[in-house]
């Protein structure tokens, strides 16, 4: 079982706290569909079309910005390269891009769940995020959305802006509630340093906010977003029980998968080996339709250690946790005594659970980085 | 004829005595021109970095005259600053003459007096050198009348000199030859040989360099050392050329180097007398005193398990560096170390950076500071140079700190911000004395303690690069002094402990408490950082318990990063040193260093 990734690098304009690769100039779109149907049809017969193919995702950047017809024949090449079977098929879309007639066309392209990029209803903080949408879009695309033959869909949500209260979040989060979403990504606005919020937050024109009002948006989405029976299972992912996304679940949980355009990243872990491989593509739309695709253009190769630390990374962040058996069976790790002693103390001061798997309580959860290092340097 | 010459060079930093020397070996063919590089004596590689000579360098050159006569030249060319001022006294002693160098640009400094003292007090003849004078902005006819007003010369007698063109380099030649006297040859004497110096070889170890005063070594004497009478037999004995040259003998009046039979020659010390075993000295040569450390510091390993390697990499930088002294040390925060001595700032950092480059240890160090003596209740006196083993405040009678007299010269329009920044730091003003072109000597009485930091470089700053400084111990005064504390959690960091005057102690807490708030990372719990005099807090703050921390976003492209940058974290961590509960980072041990002057 596997999934596939694949990467749409064009944005109408930059958010001001994006780090993914995007170009805003939209010219070489039709190139690049040609380009990535090609990057397709190079994994034909190779090892990666042997395993089923579980989930397919459409990442960007903005995959809103491909035509249906467009997203149509990719996913046609993907059908006649890979043995697919199937259980998600998710595209990113933007609000402004989103009319009946596109939910309608991708929808029988294949598509068969939304993820809208919302972020906010707020107008002051999508000015603030650059985003391109107004609020009444936002508004417009989800009702669209709810009349529209999507019954699974998700809407991402930003929260911590700076200068950003309590009620306006409250306020968003509600106005989310309305439209009876499945799923939900809330995610705590994050400075990069190599984007424009970054460079305004280095030169002190902007002040994020302080970690425990952070910490307060954080606690105001998990309890308003329970009482709707949506319920947290990662850090910034929520679902109404069996709505969990199985792409992104299935990072977390080192199943393989295959990223594909430019700047995707790809996991392959063959079943028994001692060693898996993670790889990526040049993110650069120029050197891609130069296919440059054909070479990594960055790799590495894990061993258990650090397979087994990554897993402890990406499990510590679900609300399912991390099995020791699991722990024990797939990575021949277990934890030391200093690990338990300090396990125990979280425990005891109810940042964590311990039984047959270790996982964090919303109070660990909120410090999960501490929290795991602190466990590997035990 | 006595055709031997042995002088040193002089001169306040950076007036170009290497340079000057590099002309010397070059126009009498000690090095060949293919060898040559700049500031060839500096071989050192933080020398050359650095552009500074640290250590003195010996060497022997053949001097053809004009009118064919040949002389032998010893030359020492000395280091400047004034941490290594004793590197300037040792080498006088070997010498009868010595050059002194003046910047034709820069004019008499700190210590183009402070060294001239030096050499007119061991009765060395002075050739006095204007250099530099192809700079466009040399001013040889007023800084030669600065000459002639401290040394008392004819202006005619000082020589104009380019070090780096090689101007009047022959003139000099001829002038060593003619105006410093050649060596006495007393050879029918008992030996009595005079250590100015000693280098650390792994394969051969301690080579004794020494300047024969009286009587004859040969290879193969049995010799021994005056201060603790060890007997060695006189291995290989030789001349300091560009490379070892050994010969049979070294005779009254020659400089040159001995190697003893016994390969760790520990027993040898710069100052030190050899004499023959049959037929020895009655007396050492007298008044060498040994280098005194003024500064120290802690210095631990950040590994642990480095423990051993970095006694190991002392004992070697002691073997070439007889003023750096160390003894264990142990530290709650920091575990097992060393407290060691230093001449100064500048010879504490170039220690430091020597066991992180040629040794390869990761060290940390603690805020370095005086030797303090501390009168107890009891009557005794004792030597406190770790502020974390200052008695009990109710154990002490008095405390009493070092005091150095400093010299400052500078142009007469910064007399008004050197007055300040003495008075600053707790000066005594004693006088000032104007000099040529508008310069004034200011001389002030400081506590050495107010020194130590970051003096030199506020006074650098405050006076546009001008101002140079000399110092020397004078003695020891009572202070009004205090033992500064520094808690986390309640639990004391001895390590941040500092020793501080009663007056400045308030600002300085709180000013530390801040500093280490910004410096300690949030942790899980709440960090109260507080500053105690005995048993009374001054001063507090509080890191914050950590609310937040996890990526918002981890999908398949954000995986590597995040787990590259964990092992980043997780190295971080293991720098982390442990006091109680909270981590603290190994800045922190040095937070006093990096604040601003007005928080100090
Ligand atoms: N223009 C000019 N520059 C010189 C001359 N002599 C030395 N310098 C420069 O002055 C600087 C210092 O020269 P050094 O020979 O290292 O001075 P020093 O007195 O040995 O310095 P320390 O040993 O550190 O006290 C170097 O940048 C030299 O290139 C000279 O005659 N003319
Ligand atoms: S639309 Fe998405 S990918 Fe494009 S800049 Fe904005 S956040 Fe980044
Ligand atoms: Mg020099």
């Amino acid at each position: 079982m596997a999934g596939l990734y694949i990467h749409i690098p064009f944005c109408k304009q930059a958010c001001s706290y994006c780090d993914f690769y995007f170009v805003t100039q939209q010219k070489y779109k039709q190139e690049f569909v040609d380009e990535l149907i090609r990057e397709i049809y190079s994994h034909k017969d190779t090892r990666f079309t042997t395993d089923p193919i579980q989930t397919i995702y459409f990442g960007g950047g903005t995959p809103s910005l491909l035509t249906p017809a467009q997203t149509g024949s990719i996913l046609e090449a993907i059908y006649s390269v890979f043995d697919v079977q199937a259980e998600e098929i998710t595209l990113e879309m933007n609000p402004d891009d989103v009319t009946r007639d596109f939910l309608s066309g991708v929808k029988s392209a294949g598509i068969d769940r939304a993820s809208m990029g919302v972020q906010s209803f707020d107008t002051d903080l999508l000015n603030f995020m650059h985003r391109a949408h107004t609020s009444g879009e936002a508004l417009r695309c989800l009702e669209l959305l709810q009349s529209s033959d999507f019954n699974v869909f998700t809407v991402d949500l930003i929260y911590g802006n700076p200068g950003q209260s309590l009620e306006v979040l409250e306020k968003d989060i509600e106005t989310i509630l309305q439209f009876d979403p499945p799923h939900i990504s809330a995610y705590s606005l994050t400075v990069e340093p190599q984007t424009r919020l970054g460079k305004q937050v280095k030169l002190g024109r902007i002040v994020p906010p302080e970690d425990d009002k952070v910490a307060r948006h954080f606690d105001l989405v998990v309890n308003k977003l329970k009482e709707a029976g949506i319920m947290q299972y990662e850090v910034s992912n929520y679902a109404k029980p069996g709505k969990e996304a199985i792409h992104n679940s299935n990072y977390w949980d080192h199943v393989n998968y295959l990223g594909l355009g430019p700047g995707a990243h790809s996991f392959w872990w063959e079943e028994d080996l001692k060693t898996a491989h993670r790889w990526s593509n040049k993110p650069d739309l120029r050197s891609y339709l130069k296919q440059e695709w054909e070479q990594p253009f960055e790799q590495e190769t894990l061993n258990m250690q650090a397979l087994a630390e990554e897993r402890l990374m990406l499990g510590l962040r679900t609300r399912k946790g991390v099995a020791s058996e699991e722990l024990k069976s797939r990575y021949q790790f277990s934890f030391s005594e200093e690990q338990l002693q300090y396990i125990d103390r979280l425990s005891d001061e109810g940042k964590a659970i311990f039984d047959q798997n270790l996982r964090l309580t919303t109070k660990g959860l909120k410090i999960a980085d501490t929290i795991l290092l602190d466990i590997l340097t035990k | 004829m006595n055709n031997i010459r042995n002088f040193c060079i002089i001169a306040h930093i950076d007036h170009g005595k290497s340079t000057l020397a590099d002309r010397l070996l070059q126009k009498t063919g000690a090095i060949s021109e293919r060898d040559m590089k700049e500031q060839m004596l500096d071989d050192m590689d933080l020398e050359r970095e650095r552009g500074i000579t640290i250590k003195s360098h010996a060497i022997r050159m053949d001097y053809k005259r004009p009118n064919g006569e040949n002389y032998i030249f010893n030359l020492i060319d000395t280091p400047g600053h004034v941490d290594f001022a004793y590197e300037v006294s040792r080498a006088l002693k070997a010498c009868e003459g010595a050059i002194l160098v003046v910047d034709a640009a820069q004019g008499i400094e700190a210590q183009t007096i402070s060294n001239l003292y030096q050499a007119i007090e061991q009765n060395l003849e002075i050739i006095p050198v204007l250099n530099k004078i192809d700079l466009p902005g040399a001013d040889p006819e007023n800084i030669g009348q600065q000459i002639v007003d401290l040394i008392g010369c004819d202006y005619e007698d000082i020589l104009h000199v380019s070090g780096k063109t090689g101007e009047g380099v022959d003139e000099l030649l001829e002038e060593i030859v003619d105006k410093v006297p050649g060596p006495k040859r007393e050879e029918d004497k008992p030996l009595r040989a005079l250590i100015f110096d000693s280098i650390f070889n792994t394969y051969r170890g301690s080579i004794a360099y020494v300047r024969v005063m009286e009587g004859v070594l040969r290879k193969g004497d049995l010799f021994k050392f005056m201060s603790n009478l060890e007997e060695y037999y006189a291995e290989e004995i030789g001349y300091l050329k560009m490379k070892q040259e050994p010969t049979k003998e070294l005779r009254a009046g020659e400089v040159g180097y001995v190697i003893g039979s016994v390969k760790s020659l520990q027993d040898v010390r710069v100052g030190d007398t050899i004499t023959k075993v049959d037929n020895p000295a009655k007396e050492p040569i007298p008044g060498y005193q040994e280098a005194k450390p003024m500064v120290f510091s802690g210095i631990f390993p950040t590994d642990a398990d480095d423990f051993e390697d970095l006694r190991a990499a002392l004992e070697k930088l002691q073997l070439n560096d007889a003023s750096l002294t160390y003894e264990p040390e142990t530290s709650k925060a920091l575990g097992f170390g060393f407290r060691a001595g230093f001449l100064g700032l500048l010879h504490m950092e170039i220690v430091q950076e020597r066991l992180d480059r040629e040794f390869d240890i990761d060290i940390i160090t603690t805020v370095p500071n005086v030797q303090y003596e501390v009168e107890l209740v009891e009557g005794d006196r004792i030597q406190v140079d770790n502020p974390s083993q200052m008695p009990a405040v109710g154990d002490i009678e008095a405390i009493y700190e070092p005091y150095i007299k400093a010299s400052i010269i500078t142009p007469a329009d910064y007399i008004g911000p050197v007055m300040k920044l003495c008075q600053d730091r707790r000066g005594i003003y004693v006088n000032q004395l104007f000099m040529q072109n508008n310069r004034v000597e200011i001389t002030y009485e400081l506590p050495m303690a107010e020194v130590v930091f970051d003096f030199y470089d506020r006074l650098k700053s405050g006076t546009r690069g001008y101002a140079s400084l000399d110092y020397e111990f004078i003695e020891y005064r009572k202070g009004d002094l205090v033992r500064l504390d520094i808690l986390l959690n309640g639990d004391q960091v001895d390590a941040l402990s500092s020793i501080t005057h009663r007056d400045k102690a308030y600002h300085l807490g709180r000013k530390v408490c801040a500093k280490l708030k910004e410096l300690i990372p949030q942790q899980q719990f709440e960090v109260a950082v507080q500053a105690a005099i005995g048993n009374r807090v001054i001063a507090r703050d509080t890191v914050r318990a950590m609310r937040k921390d996890v990526t918002a976003k981890c999908y398949g492209g954000d995986i590597s990063r995040k787990r590259k940058l964990l092992e980043k974290q997780k190295e971080g961590k293991k720098r982390m040193k442990q006091v109680g509960t909270v981590e603290i980072p190994q800045e922190a041990f040095l937070a006093v260093l990096s604040m601003d002057e007005d928080d100090r």
